[in-house]
């Protein structure tokens, strides 16, 4: 072995480890996008729900593609799931406070039906 | 037309070729943004669509540099999905905003509704109050009216006492009558009272004085001895005359009418000496009970 051969091996697997774990750490982001997303109720949420699927889709093709070793595809394919991962999780934030405004504004208009004299028409 | 036709073909042919070299990830990305940008996310939150206009921005610069590449896709599709993103936070602040201003509309109105409650309250309370201030007034006048209502039948029933002794007394349907003989008071064919007549219609009138508030009438009554017209002029004079009596011994001269009836109502025979002498009379009418309780 060429004196020189070691060092030129240890580089290159270092870059190699390298790259390995810098695609687990875009495929844990996704991942925990996607988590977010679910402890969000993404799931109960119509519109919301389906790019939860999206996403889950996303992140299990490029981890098929991770393992066939096409990387930078399942990189790039990775940056849609976190996408869609994060209009789940706003979409189910949006429904929420649907919910709670439209719950607002009923409870004022009965307090009002329930006192007319008084704040009926304030 | 016929010179038309190839031009508009030709503009057919161009935009199928800019569809075709155009992905569709990366024609919905400005769609998505532009539909984004003329929102409320523009005012609501504009460091979300600039985000979502980078991200743009990366996808074109991809397409330039690779426009069939999938990396170019890929930076479209997540283009569009942060200009979604964008109108969706921008959403979530149209509800926040909603929200807010209801419960401020709730707050508002709950405070009205203590203000209205506590005025209501307080002319409730006013109402009370005043309620009970004429309920105490009207119970003290109740009882006023109540203990002077018993001190005035306690005076009639003594005076009625003191008059059954002195003449004959009746209740009738025209009030109380109390009749004195004729021959007591006057002589015959005279108007003047005897001496001692003085004494005994003294008597008769510190009885009436004790129910001073009713109304009394007196009336003269003669015999048919003699014409109708002496009669008549003698029981008005005779009436008249104790009319004066009981007026000077106190009696309100409002209160008191003198009236002549002659011969004509007589309740006895005038046939006999007796029957006669009863006819001859003076009768004091003390009418019914008057608004003051009598």
């Amino acid at each position: 072995m060429s004196p020189l051969l070691l060092p030129q091996l240890l580089l290159i697997g270092a870059a190699v480890a390298g790259c390995a774990k810098m695609q687990t750490l875009h495929i844990e982001s996704s991942a925990s996008a996607i988590r977010s997303a679910e402890e969000h109720g993404a799931a109960d949420v119509p519109q919301a729900s389906l790019y939860l699927q999206f996403a889950k889709e996303e992140l299990q093709a490029a981890t098929d593609l991770n393992a066939k070793g096409e990387e930078e595809e399942a990189k790039s394919l990775l940056l849609r799931a976190e996408a869609d991962a994060e209009l789940a999780v706003a979409l189910s934030i949006v429904a929420s406070e649907k919910a709670e405004a439209e719950a607002a504004v009923a409870r004022v208009q009965k307090l009002r039906a329930e006192n007319p004299t008084s704040g009926g028409g304030r | 037309m016929t010179q038309a036709r190839p031009t508009v073909l030709l503009a057919l042919a161009l935009l199928q070729g800019c569809a075709a070299t155009l992905p569709t990830e990366l024609a919905r990305a400005r769609l998505a943004y532009h539909q984004a940008s003329m929102g409320h996310a523009a005012t609501l939150v504009p460091a979300d669509l600039h985000i979502a206009h980078v991200a743009l921005q990366d996808a074109e610069a991809a397409f330039k540099s690779d426009p069939r590449g999938y990396h170019t896709a890929d930076l479209a599709y997540v283009a569009e999905r942060k200009a979604e993103l964008a109108e969706a936070l921008a959403a979530t602040a149209e509800q926040e905003k909603t929200k807010a201003s209801a419960d401020v509309q709730y707050q508002a109105t709950q405070q009205a509704i203590i203000v209205d409650t506590r005025e209501r309250l307080g002319e409730t309370q006013s109402d009370l109050a005043a309620s009970q201030a004429a309920t105490a007034r009207t119970a003290t006048q109740l009882s006023a009216s109540e203990a002077a209502r018993v001190l005035a039948e306690a005076r009639t029933a003594e005076a009625m006492a003191a008059l059954g002794k002195l003449a004959a007394v009746k209740e009738e349907a025209r009030g109380l009558v109390i009749t004195l003989s004729g021959s007591v008071l006057f002589r015959s064919g005279e108007s003047t009272l005897l001496p001692e007549a003085t004494l005994r219609l003294g008597q008769v009138t510190d009885a009436l004085l004790a129910a001073s508030e009713r109304m009394v009438i007196v009336e003269g009554h003669t015999d048919t001895q003699g014409s109708d017209s002496f009669n008549l002029d003698l029981s008005q004079r005779r009436a008249a005359t104790v009319r004066t009596f009981l007026v000077e011994r106190g009696y309100d001269t409002a209160r008191v009418r003198a009236v002549g009836i002659g011969e004509a109502r007589p309740v006895a025979d005038n046939a006999t000496p007796e029957g006669r002498a009863n006819n001859r009379r003076v009768e004091i009418i003390l009418e019914g009970r008057s608004i003051s309780g009598m």
